[in-house]
């Protein structure tokens, strides 16, 4: 019997790591493999907690309270952790995903002058994700859900001296922008908590034994309470706490219209683009909705629109995110707008209710995006910090563990049979197609999931005729495979990318089974027809990845030029220049927010600041006083020793007006 | 007294005093045995405090440590100095801030020492006074003596523009401080005519206003309120009153007396908590969303002009003004949550701004500059100080974990559920959440990141001392976030008796 403090194991590792590489460690090498070992570890305290788990009584959780953190009257927040399926299944992904890329890191970052730090930061990061899925209460998953936009902060500014890195993004400038839009986000959260606390007078997610019930323990008996808007009218009370919350998602999910920080992410080092910027941080909003899906599910059927704006947003942001990616160059901007998309696509799994689909995307998503941003970034590294994919070409015979790396985690993104990425995405259309725990289908829905699954798999066709056929179309450098360190953890996600899949087959279930006693949802039966709509899906994504790759790597591969524009910009023009731009949401926040503000800010302390409130109101106010007494004029000397007169007068005065009366 | 047979009270009061007038008898010229010798007394101050701090019954409601003589028998004016939940860490805190004041000067002051460490240790009594003195007369004398020193530190050792900050410093202060001494007299002759007992003694005031003896004629209650809240609201400051504090917080010394002078914001939230919510409930309620309003402008406004700002110093001062408008928010939430919050929300401005403030004198000791463009890229060369500075900058914005949020998310909690407030407030003042990751990290992203000018390229990190000093403020930014029970315990049996009178009376 593994006893359950076991779990307390999971975070303090790589806390441990941190403090540690913050204060003790100097020399890289140190640094690296502790940082790997803590993760390592922490890996192996999940694994140890699920058996736990699995020992407590059926449809038991680990509920543990660590100390008082907030007590003020009958407010009262516990700091402790809470091990469900949920969180097992979201430890293992971070803790297991984390380890290989802090292992690859030790490659990838030999020679910074700054590595220990680098490795302090992986770790915090670790640390603070762990805190977010383990999180026993809201208010302390809010803790973890800044705190790692905080290891963002640090790790997107990494290099925070440099002007700016490819494709011309300022460091110091994408850190500060993603956690201001992040911030956003989080007043909806922080007005969500609010909410629900002064409602259910709790912010715990699962009351202790013998304790208050949590908020989503009570969360089905108020699911017809309103709060009056008084013009704009009613909203129930769930609906409004499950607003709030999705306005955080938007932020840290990347979801439009807070998705602009995302591609400028990429401006920290390529492992942190795979672990942070992919695999595990941008998905803590899809987790912050499976995690309170009690909540979600019981919004009234008076306001079915959240819901369904949920699952509006997540489309629109699929195919903005998709659209991007085909235009980019950049190799890690194609990726980043493709996690857009992909995160839009779990958005709108979680938002039809579909809450197994979407966790089962975000896992095997983790995984081959993890690995693709590896591969990635071992032919940045192997090609001189080259991220242009028009200064490449050819590396296919260069590269042959990277290709096949790259390759695999591209073709499960396309969704092509029998990889991770299939199995999981086919579920998220599937669900739209014919709908879900008994809602209604809507197939106009999954036609259009299924144009952005098109998208998606021409561009990865794109992408890999750009990077590895052809000829090489810049010299400079010398492209060589990466050491072990690097091409180890690639094999190990490659593995997991063709296998992921059979974690939640259509025969199996296992996923869904598993997370069953926390989402309560029945298997899906398979069918004749999602078996006709997902072989006709792949078939689709199959040739749309051929297309890509034909057109780049045959038909016009010789019209691919340095400097020069995309051959399909010709024939596509302005929405060509839209996708490349996202659509303009930077251009139209810059606009019609940043600037503006930069010059109210400006206008406000030089001119009304101090020309209005303290010229016209305060020495305005002063005059008249002056007019009035002409003596007052004369005491403001501007010596202190008068004023302190003055003040000691005041007191003999007061004294004797006491003695007086 | 305590248990222990001492006035530990008046001995912490006393003890800065002492050490000035000590300082007097040394020669001028003998600049380290002055600084050590005000150092020691200093941390004596700080020692009484804690031991104050330790002897607190956290369990008690009230009035605790008594210290108390006649001092002007016939007016019944008395001697009176206790501490209760609200102003024990208030107290606590500016015992700590007077010995971190005065390391973080050991080299930075280099002309008139004896006289400089002097005027600290006035100003570290005066402040002290505010927080325990329990007589309203009493209380009125050391909030006024606050202003000597002060003026008197930024006048003769700070910026080129000092003799303008102090004297409008001075002169607004004590302009508005007037209306309070009106409040102090009509209040204390509207208790006089309704018991019959002449006194100042705000125990005794309270015990009459909750027995009903002293009940006040509204429309005189919301004067004396008026007068009282005039007096705080400059002091604290709250929006329009403000526009003293970017000019004396800027062009006072680069040294460590900063802290202590951007305590004094903090005596007014106190007094608002004392007289304006304490003593005159039925004012406070009616008077709440009014100031309501003036709270979350302080909070928008602050953290907008604060993004204006070049000088590092003055986008510090623009946020304490946020900071306070947070405050002000907790406090006419007028419940247990929202004045937790409250108090929480000045020690923590205290603290992390208070740490900027010594980074700040940091950087100027290095590089002769506040000016945000001529920094740029100084984490590189100076590690330690940027990562201390980030830590401190992540308490002031709130993020959780850190103290900076204990106060703000308490006081939103305690604003959302207030019978005087409410959710509306809320949505607006959310905006400064956003807004303070937007002025500080962007001063962050301009000052320490970015290319490294070669001015800055040679700048020495922190040595020794500095790192002590930072380090200690920084740990209790994360360690109170952590534990912020720790603050919040003592306070709550004072609180909670606060509240229930203040919604009791309020409702009459």
């Amino acid at each position: 019997m593994v006893p359950t403090w076991i779990v307390l194991l999971i975070p303090a590792f790589p806390l441990f790591g941190f403090l540690l590489n913050t204060f003790l460690i100097r020399r890289e090498r140190e640094a690296g493999w502790l940082a790997s070992a803590m993760v390592l570890l922490s890996f192996v305290a999940t694994i140890m907690s699920m058996v736990a788990l699995a020992g407590q009584p059926e449809g038991a959780r680990i509920n543990l309270t660590v100390f008082e953190w907030f007590t003020i009257g009958s407010f009262r927040v516990p700091f402790g952790v809470l091990f469900d399926q949920l969180t097992a299944v979201m430890a293992l992904l971070v803790t297991g995903v984390g380890a290989l890329i802090h292992v690859y890191s030790i490659g990838y970052m030999h020679g910074d002058k700054r590595a220990v730090r680098f490795f302090a930061y992986l770790n915090l990061f670790v640390f603070m994700m762990l805190v977010l899925v383990m999180a026993n209460t809201m208010l302390l998953l809010f803790l973890g859900w800044e705190g790692v936009g905080l290891a963002s902060f640090l790790l997107i500014g990494f290099w925070f001296e440099r002007k700016s890195v490819e494709p011309g993004i300022v460091p110091a400038a994408a850190a500060v922008k993603a956690f201001v839009t992040n911030r956003v986000g989080d007043a909806g959260v922080i007005l969500a908590m609010l909410l629900i606390f002064a409602t259910f007078g709790t912010l715990s997610f699962y009351g202790a034994e013998g304790q208050v019930p949590g908020f989503l323990e009570q969360a089905p008996n108020l699911a017809f309470e309103s709060i009056n808007l008084g013009a704009l009218g009613t909203i129930t009370v769930l609906g409004a706490i499950g607003l709030l919350l999705f306005v955080g998602v938007t932020g840290k999910s990347a979801q439009v219209p807070l998705f602009t920080w995302l591609p400028d992410a990429m401006a920290g080092p390529t492992p942190v683009s795979a672990l942070i910027h992919a695999a595990t941080m941008v998905t803590s909003g899809v987790y912050l909705m499976a995690r309170n899906r009690v909540l979600f599910e019981n919004i009234g059927s008076g306001d079915s629109w959240i819901p369904g704006l949920i699952v509006a947003i997540g489309l629109i942001t699929a195919i903005i995110g998709a659209t991007a990616a085909v235009t980019q160059w950049d190799i890690k901007r194609v990726l980043a707008y493709s996690t857009v998309s992909q995160l839009g696509y779990m958005v709108v799994a979680v938002g039809m209710g579909a809450t197994t689909a979407a966790m089962f995307h975000l896992l095997t998503h983790g995984i081959f995006k993890a690995l693709l941003f590896l591969a990635a970034g071992s032919i940045i590294h192997a090609t001189n910090d080259t991220q242009d994919m028009r200064h490449m070409g050819g590396l296919r015979k260069r590269m042959p563990i990277t290709f096949w790396a790259f390759a695999l985690g591209g073709a499960a993104l396309a969704g092509i049979v029998p990889l991770a990425g299939f199995w999981s995405k086919d579920e998220i259309i599937a669900a739209a197609w014919f709908g879900y725990a008994g809602a209604q289908g809507n197939p106009l829905l999954a036609v259009m999931l299924i144009a952005t699954s098109l998208l998606t798999a021409f561009y990865v066709g794109r992408q890999l005729a750009l990077i590895f056929w052809g000829e090489q179309r810049d010299h400079t450098y010398h492209a060589h495979e990466s050491g072990r360190s690097m091409t180890t953890p690639l094999i190990i996600l490659a593995v997991l990318t063709v296998a992921g899949g059979t974690i939640n087959l259509p025969g199996s279930h296992f996923l869904d089974s598993y997370l069953e006693p926390v989402f309560g949802t029945a298997v899906e039966e398979f069918t004749l027809g999602k078996g006709i709509l997902a072989a006709v899906v792949t078939l689709l994504a199959g040739g749309a990845l051929y297309a890509g790759w034909w057109v780049y790597a045959r038909a016009w591969a010789t019209r691919v030029r340095l400097a020069k524009p995309d051959p399909l910009y010709h024939y596509t023009g302005a929405i060509w220049e839209g996708a490349e731009t996202a659509w303009g949401f930077d251009w139209l926040y810059d606009a019609a927010i940043g600037r503006p503000y930069k010059h109210v800010a400006a206008w406000t302390s030089s001119v009304f600041d101090q020309q209005g409130i303290q010229g016209i109101l305060v020495e305005g106010t002063g005059n008249v006083i002056g007019w009035l007494s002409a003596g007052f004029r004369r005491i403001q000397t501007g010596y202190i020793r008068n004023y302190v007169l003055v003040f000691f007068g005041g007191v003999i005065v007061l004294l004797g007006y006491f003695v007086l009366s | 007294m305590t248990s222990l047979g001492f006035p530990l009270i008046s001995i912490a009061l006393l003890l800065p005093l002492v050490g000035a007038l000590v300082l007097l008898f040394v020669p001028k010229q003998q600049t380290s045995r002055i600084r050590m010798l005000a150092f020691s007394f200093g941390m004596a101050t700080l020692m009484v405090a804690l031991l104050i701090a330790a002897y607190f019954n956290t369990a008690a409601a009230g009035f605790q440590l008594v210290d108390t003589f006649d001092w002007i028998p016939g007016l019944g004016l008395r001697y009176t100095v206790s501490v209760d939940g609200v102003s024990l860490w208030f107290f606590v805190l500016a015992a700590l801030l007077t010995p971190i004041a005065q390391l973080a000067s050991w080299s930075l002051v280099e002309h008139d020492v004896r006289a400089f460490q002097a005027l600290l240790l006035v100003l570290s009594t005066a402040v002290l006074g505010t927080f325990v003195a329990q007589d309203m007369v009493l209380f009125y004398i050391f909030f006024e003596l606050t202003l000597v020193p002060t003026a008197l530190l930024i006048g003769r050792w700070g910026g080129a523009n000092r003799t303008k900050a102090a004297s409008q410093f001075f002169l607004y202060n004590f302009g508005a401080s007037l209306f309070m001494l009106v409040a102090i007299i009509a209040l204390y002759f509207a208790n006089r005519d309704a018991s019959g007992v002449a006194t100042a003694d705000i125990g005794t005031l309270l015990t009459n206003i909750q027995d009903g003896t002293l009940a006040l004629d509204p429309a005189l209650e919301r004067l004396i309120f008026g007068g009282f809240f005039l007096a705080f609201a400059v002091k604290l400051p709250l929006w329009p009153f403000h526009t003293w504090l970017p000019l004396s917080h800027a062009e006072s010394t680069d040294d460590g007396s900063i802290d202590l002078i951007g305590l004094l914001q903090k005596t007014a939230g106190y007094g608002m908590i004392r007289f304006c919510v304490q003593l005159l409930p039925a004012a406070a309620a009616w008077a709440a969303p009014a100031i309501g309003v003036l709270a979350v402008i302080s909070i928008l406004y602050g953290a907008l002009v604060a993004y204006g700002q070049n000088d590092i110093k003055r986008v510090l001062a623009f946020s304490t003004l946020s900071h306070m408008g947070f405050a002000v928010l907790g406090i006419f939430a007028l419940n247990e949550l929202g004045i937790s919050g409250a108090i929480m929300m000045m020690i923590a401005s205290g603290i992390a701004t208070g740490a900027l403030f010594l980074a700040s004198g940091m950087i100027v000791a290095r590089r002769g500059t506040r000016d945000i463009r001529e920094l740029g890229g100084i984490w590189q060369p100076m590690p330690i100080l940027g990562g201390l500075v980030l830590t401190a900058i992540f308490g002031s914005i709130g993020l959780p974990g850190l103290i900076g949020f204990a106060g703000e998310f308490t006081v939103m909690q305690g604003a959302w559920s207030s019978a005087t407030l409410g959710p509306g407030f809320l949505l607006v003042a959310v905006f400064g959440v956003i807004l303070a990751a937007g002025y500080l990290l962007t001063m962050y992203q301009r000052a320490f990141m970015g290319e490294l000018k070669p001015l800055n390229a040679e700048l020495p990190d922190l040595a020794g001392r500095e790192i002590a000093l930072l380090g200690l403020l920084v740990l209790l930014i994360v360690g109170l976030g952590i534990v912020p029970n720790a603050l919040f315990g003592p306070m709550q049996a004072t609180l909670q008796q606060i509240a229930a009178s203040a919604a009791q009376l309020a409702l009459r």
